[in-house]
């Protein structure tokens, strides 16, 4: 395999160096307006959301961040994170083993429902659970006589949210499974490890860094979802507010230094996520030179 | 350990892959499975291992019927094509891994393993690659290593998926007769799967030459290069020249030309005569009965031999013979001579019974 790797990559930066001989303006040009382009749609905002933040001092960025309505709505962003993360992270496992390791009918079936949360818009998403679990919903008088609570509920913004994000484990370790074959979990085998100890010893630590880097842009989205959990949360505050809803909430209120402190968190949380991608981007360039 | 195969069948959809393989396996002994690409020879060896399931059939390892046995339980060392080696892992790890994978009353003890690990990599002279990982291997190495990692679970059997192909020419060379060596060490029954002619006809005790999923021949390398049964093996075991005529009464007659025969039966119908290279002499003139007039179109010397391609003259076709540099020294040829080309061998099958038929030529 790498005898085959390593000239083809040799001929690829040759023809790029061949290609790329455009002239210095024209690179110029397309630097500079990439640049700008980034400047007005990302640092632009980023550094409006940190000033408007601290517009009032760092006494009422604190106190915006404390106040009992802003805690618990990061305490339910944490919790419906914490919920939804692990068990995509599970389910993408499975989906992405099933999807690479083995040959079934439906298999493109699947792969297509994998993606639909990516293809739905997030406030559809949300419709269909308060459709399916809401009061006038299909199971919603069945619910209401068990006393079960799920629409504007905490139990429907951790289903809303598992659902948006659950693409994201499995997009990510389906294209580096199918990549890696079953030779090396046949020849686990054939050396005498069970299915298990061939997943837990080979499978896994070989997709490791793909598998964080998926699970990091599901946080992301887990903890910045609006739409699917603005549908089913009902906006009540210190109840079923996440922190995206109470942003827009004190927004509404037009208490706009409070509205941006709170949202600093999420742009925080933003940059922290960029970070770690980069330096896991980074890692399996490492791995995957490595190998070659 | 001795290896049956008894009648597989194995289809792929529509695809049949293997047909009636019946193949028995001696005990200690190298068999080399060679075909073209997509005769079914690797999907016989993953049968063999139990990686995959024939259709119908069975195999016996020892006597014991072994077709619904889990690879697990097999006791076969593979080697991969791509060799497989587990990328997270060093060097020293890869080959432990058969060793820690055992149930824990089984699973000898860490120092243990780290003999054992020691050994085999001393076995095929890589002991100071212990803690590097694959990624930093050459070709060759890799491939040793997954030769070590096999060994390392004491299998009864090793196979071995093209195990040089991925090298080139010299790493291949020597690696073969290092393997060739290694098994009169080891006396571990093999099988391995190439479709390199002559790789099989070096290292094999036996080979096996399989087409469209069915055996065309079985023997040692002497007899099916030698003897081939069918005009397939002929083809493949090496180059080959083809003659049309018939057969009778004690000589070939091909075109204008009259070989004399020392023996064979008759073919007045039509034949068609198989001739290697190196079994035709050039002769500067000599243009009388049981000779082809031909012209030398192109010469291209080979390293030890030299190969030369003629036109005949009869505008039948052109003919590829071998020297060895020698000869052709001796012989002094240059394109567009006229030469006479004399078969010393010639090689006929019988349509109807398939039997192979030599007919030497009388030397004058």
């Amino acid at each position: 395999m790498s005898s085959i790797a390593l000239p083809s990559s040799i001929s690829r930066t040759r023809t790029a160096s061949r290609t790329n001989r455009e002239p210095a303006l024209v690179r110029w040009l397309l630097t500079a307006l990439a640049l700008a382009f980034l400047f007005g749609f990302l640092f632009l905002p980023l550094t409006v959301v940190f000033t408007q933040a601290l517009g009032k001092g760092w006494a009422a960025y604190g106190a915006a961040l404390i106040e009992p309505n802003a805690l618990s709505a990061m305490w339910l962003t944490v919790l419906a994170a914490a919920i939804a993360v692990p068990l995509n992270l599970v389910f993408g496992i499975a989906a992405a083993w099933a999807i690479a390791k083995f040959e079934f009918p439906g298999k493109s079936l699947l792969m297509t429902l994998i993606d639909l949360p990516f293809s739905v818009s997030p406030v559809v998403s949300g419709l269909i659970y308060v459709l399916l679990f809401g009061l006038q919903g299909w199971l919603g008088p069945w619910l209401q006589e068990h006393d079960i609570k799920l629409i504007f509920a905490v139990p429907g913004i951790v289903l809303a949210t598992i659902f948006v994000t659950f693409p994201f484990v499995a997009r990510e370790l389906v294209p580096l499974m199918q990549a890696q074959g079953t030779e090396e979990e046949e020849a686990a085998i054939v050396l005498g490890a069970s299915g298990w100890q061939a997943f837990w010893r080979v499978t896994l630590p070989n997709v490791k860094w793909g598998l964080l880097y998926g699970v990091i842009l599901c946080n992301a989205r887990a903890m910045g979802e609006f739409g699917a959990v603005s549908v089913v949360s009902g906006h009540i505050r210190g109840m079923t507010n996440t922190i995206p809803l109470h942003v827009e909430i004190l927004y509404n209120e037009y208490n706009s230094a409070a509205a941006f402190a709170v949202a600093s968190v999420l742009a925080l949380l933003a940059l922290v996520t960029l970070a770690a991608k980069s330096i896991l981007e980074w890692r399996i360039k490492q791995q995957t030179v490595d190998r070659s | 350990m001795s290896i049956e195969i008894n009648d597989v069948e194995k289809s792929f959809g529509r695809f049949k892959a293997l047909k009636n393989i019946t193949l028995n396996i001696g005990s200690g002994e190298l068999v080399a499975l060679l075909g073209p690409s997509g005769c079914g020879k690797t999907t016989l060896l993953r049968i063999i291992a139990g990686l995959e399931a024939p259709d119908s059939g069975s195999i016996l390892f020892y006597g014991e019927d072994a077709t619904n046995r889990h690879v697990r339980e097999r006791q076969v060392g593979f080697v991969f094509q791509h060799y497989a080696l587990f990328r997270h892992m060093t060097v020293f790890e890869n080959i432990a891994f058969g060793l820690r994978v055992r149930p824990r009353g089984q699973r000898p003890s860490e120092s243990e393993i780290r003999r054992k690990v020691h050994d085999l990599l001393n076995l095929v002279q890589l002991d100071w690659l212990a803690d590097r990982y694959p990624g930093q291997l050459s070709g060759g190495q890799r491939q040793r290593i997954a030769l070590a990692r096999a060994l390392a679970v004491e299998p009864k059997v090793l196979l071995l998926d093209e195990p040089f192909g991925a090298l080139d020419a010299k790493v291949r060379k020597d690696l073969r007769r290092w393997l060739r060596r290694l098994h009169d060490e080891l006396h571990v029954t093999s099988v391995f799967v190439t479709h390199d002619q002559e790789e099989a006809l070096e290292v094999a005790d036996r080979v096996v030459v399989l087409n469209e999923g069915r055996v065309e021949q079985i023997g040692t390398p002497d007899e099916v290069y030698d003897h081939p049964e069918t005009p397939f093996v002929y083809h493949f075991l090496g180059d080959v020249n083809l003659f049309h005529g018939r057969v009778h009464d004690g000589h070939a007659r091909i075109g204008e030309t009259q070989v004399d025969l020392t023996g064979g039966s008759d073919h007045p119908e039509s034949a068609i005569f198989y001739v290697r290279p190196h079994e035709i002499e050039i002769l500067r003139d000599g243009g009388g009965t049981g000779t082809i007039a031909a012209k030398i179109r192109d010469i291209r010397p080979l390293g030890a031999t030299v190969r030369i391609e003629l036109e005949r003259i009869d505008d039948r076709g052109s003919v590829e013979v071998e020297l060895t540099r020698d000869q052709f020294g001796r012989k002094g040829l240059s394109e567009g001579d006229k030469v006479y080309l004399q078969p010393k061998r010639l090689r006929t099958f019988d349509g109807n019974t398939k039997r192979e038929t030599t007919l030497e030529a009388v030397n004058r």
